[in-house]
């Protein structure tokens, strides 16, 4: 009844997002066991050469426990840090705001044109000297005393770092969404971050998710930097049972055991967040 | 049509460019309440454009534009008048992540302040009346195109809309779902609400228009009730338009 117009080819509606097509949920449950046997298998390995070799594999374990807990507290505070960072960072980088689009844009670039020890070194050793130059330009004892807190600088040069490629994953995340949904958003009178904050985020999470959990697995790795500014770090402990007992080989191979127990786990936690955002919806 | 002469959308010489592209040339318009107006033209003419401007998806280049007494400048004024009009699109925008039922309540509960009961209820109903009852559950991407955009009407009439702007709403529609679509913008013209449709539907623009406006090159170049327009065009571009849509 209705006649058509024909002159003019409608254009073809966006893409939908793809993970909201029906997948259907058998197997899943496979893919979970057979990398967790993995795990469970270096854990394995682990245990074995502690309890049947005590001396020197359970010697080394006990005597760089501690270096775990630095590793493990560096690496979880920084991440949490970093994705407000780069949360804030892809904000800006989209921002129509030519002055915070400068600002960002001109901290991705810089901070990922140096290498990421470099800057670890510098946070640790330069940054202090700045703080103290101003404490005494300026008569502020507390700051002309600054001493440098190693965990302290640590995260803050990792943040730092990671936190740029955060934002290029943020960026890159938040422009995968159509256009349409922030525009719907603003036509019903939600103000820019209303509709970022219901609307869009929420939708980019699960794109942003799978490299953001790679950026954890690498920030786990790259943490044992750190045992290049005074921080006693597992691979920083590792070197110290070395020096005392020198044997390389066994101690070395655990520490790699270690480090990959942690990042296989991360792995495995990773993929099922991943899963779990996929499914629920 | 209610006789109330003080337009609720007045445009006054818009102009809108992107870049080097002059898409609207001096618009002006004036939409009184209750009136239902649909614009026509070609494609590039600058119909979504000028809808968009209408709710400040776009920003004009110069002009001025008033909708319900308050001038849109501000950027609290922008968010108020926003509040008044509802826009529903060509590709839908429904939320992807949400159900339907909490694509009705989001922007009820966060700029409507209303409670989580209160706005189940009002979307529940508006669902009955767009006649999707059953799909409150279902997610954007399960459910029709026709539905999806019956889905999204009722979306925007849960904030209660003065003014309800839509942007050729069945042209992304498989040709067996857009009458139901129509249904529903017709049933919602006969109960007096403002509407300026871009549409395609000659049928639709003859049976709920009070007013067709032909635009080409980013101006107006004709307006007037259907009846007259499709039968009786004074310009020579809206003659060679309409041959082109009318005749089949
Ligand atoms: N975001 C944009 N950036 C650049 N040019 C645009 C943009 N949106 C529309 N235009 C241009 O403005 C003109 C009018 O477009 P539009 O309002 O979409 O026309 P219509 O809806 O009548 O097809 C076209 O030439 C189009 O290319
Ligand atoms: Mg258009």
């Amino acid at each position: 009844m209705f006649g058509r117009l024909q002159t003019e080819r409608p254009e073809p509606p966006e893409t939908k997002v793809p993970e909201l097509e029906n997948i259907p949920e058998a197997g899943i449950g496979y893919h979970i066991d057979a990398w967790w046997w993995l795990v469970a298998l270096v854990a394995g390995i682990i245990a074995i050469l502690s309890i049947t070799k005590p001396d020197p594999y359970w010697r080394i374990v006990l005597f760089v426990r501690d270096g775990i807990g630095i590793t493990v507290l560096i690496t979880v505070v920084s991440f949490i840090l970093m994705l407000f960072v780069g949360m804030l960072g892809g904000l800006g980088r989209i921002s129509k705001n030519k002055f915070i689009h400068l600002v960002t844009t001109l901290y991705v670039e810089l901070v990922r044109g140096i290498p990421l020890l470099v800057q670890l070194i510098w946070w640790y050793f330069a940054f202090p000297v700045i703080i103290k130059q101003i404490g005494v330009w300026t008569h502020i004892s507390f700051l002309e005393n600054y001493e440098a807190n190693a965990i302290v600088l640590a995260i803050f040069g990792f943040v730092f770092c990671y936190g740029a490629y955060m934002s290029e994953i943020f960026r890159a995340g938040i422009q995968s969404i159509p256009k349409g949904q922030m525009e719907a958003a603003r036509s019903l009178g939600m103000s820019y971050f209303q509709s970022m904050r219901y609307v869009v985020l929420p939708q980019a999470i699960r794109v942003i998710l799978p490299p953001v959990g790679n950026e954890f697995i690498a920030l786990l790795k790259d943490s044992s930097l750190v045992s290049a500014v005074a921080l006693a770090d597992l691979t920083r402990r590792g070197r110290e049972f070395m020096a005392a007992n020198f044997d390389p080989l066994q101690v070395w191979t655990m520490i790699a055991l270690l480090y990959l127990v942690m990042t296989l786990f991360s792995a495995r936690i990773v993929n099922y967040i991943e899963r779990r955002t996929k499914f629920e919806r | 049509m209610k006789d109330n002469n003080e337009p609720i959308i007045k445009i006054e010489n818009i102009h809108k460019r992107f870049g080097k592209v002059h898409a609207l040339r001096g618009v002006n318009l004036q939409v009184k309440k209750g009136e239902v107006v649909v614009i026509v033209g070609p494609s590039g003419s600058g119909k979504s454009t000028l809808l968009r401007c209408i709710n400040r998806l776009e920003e004009y280049t110069s002009g001025k534009i008033i909708v319900d007494g308050i001038p849109l400048d501000t950027a609290q004024n922008i968010n108020l008048v926003r509040q008044e009009i509802g826009m529903v699109f060509q590709s839908f925008n429904l939320f992807a992540h949400l159900t339907v039922l909490d694509n009705l309540m989001l922007a009820q509960k966060i700029i409507r302040k209303r409670s989580p009961e209160e706005s189940r209820k009002i979307a529940v109903d508006l669902l009955k009346k767009v006649g999707i009852p059953e799909k409150l559950n279902a997610y954007p991407a399960q459910i029709s195109g026709g539905q999806q955009q019956r889905v999204a009407i009722a979306r925007a009439l849960a904030m209660n809309p003065r003014i309800m702007l839509f942007d050729e709403p069945t042209s992304a529609l498989d040709p067996e779902m857009i009458k139901e679509v129509l249904d529903v913008m017709m049933q919602l013209a006969k109960e007096g609400m403002t509407m300026v449709v871009v549409s395609h539907e000659m049928g639709f623009a003859r049976a709920a228009a009070h007013r067709i406006i032909f635009m080409d090159e980013g101006q107006i170049i004709e307006e007037a009730p259907p009846e007259v327009l499709f039968t009786n065009p004074k310009q020579e571009r809206t003659k060679r338009f309409l041959s082109k849509v009318l005749n089949h």
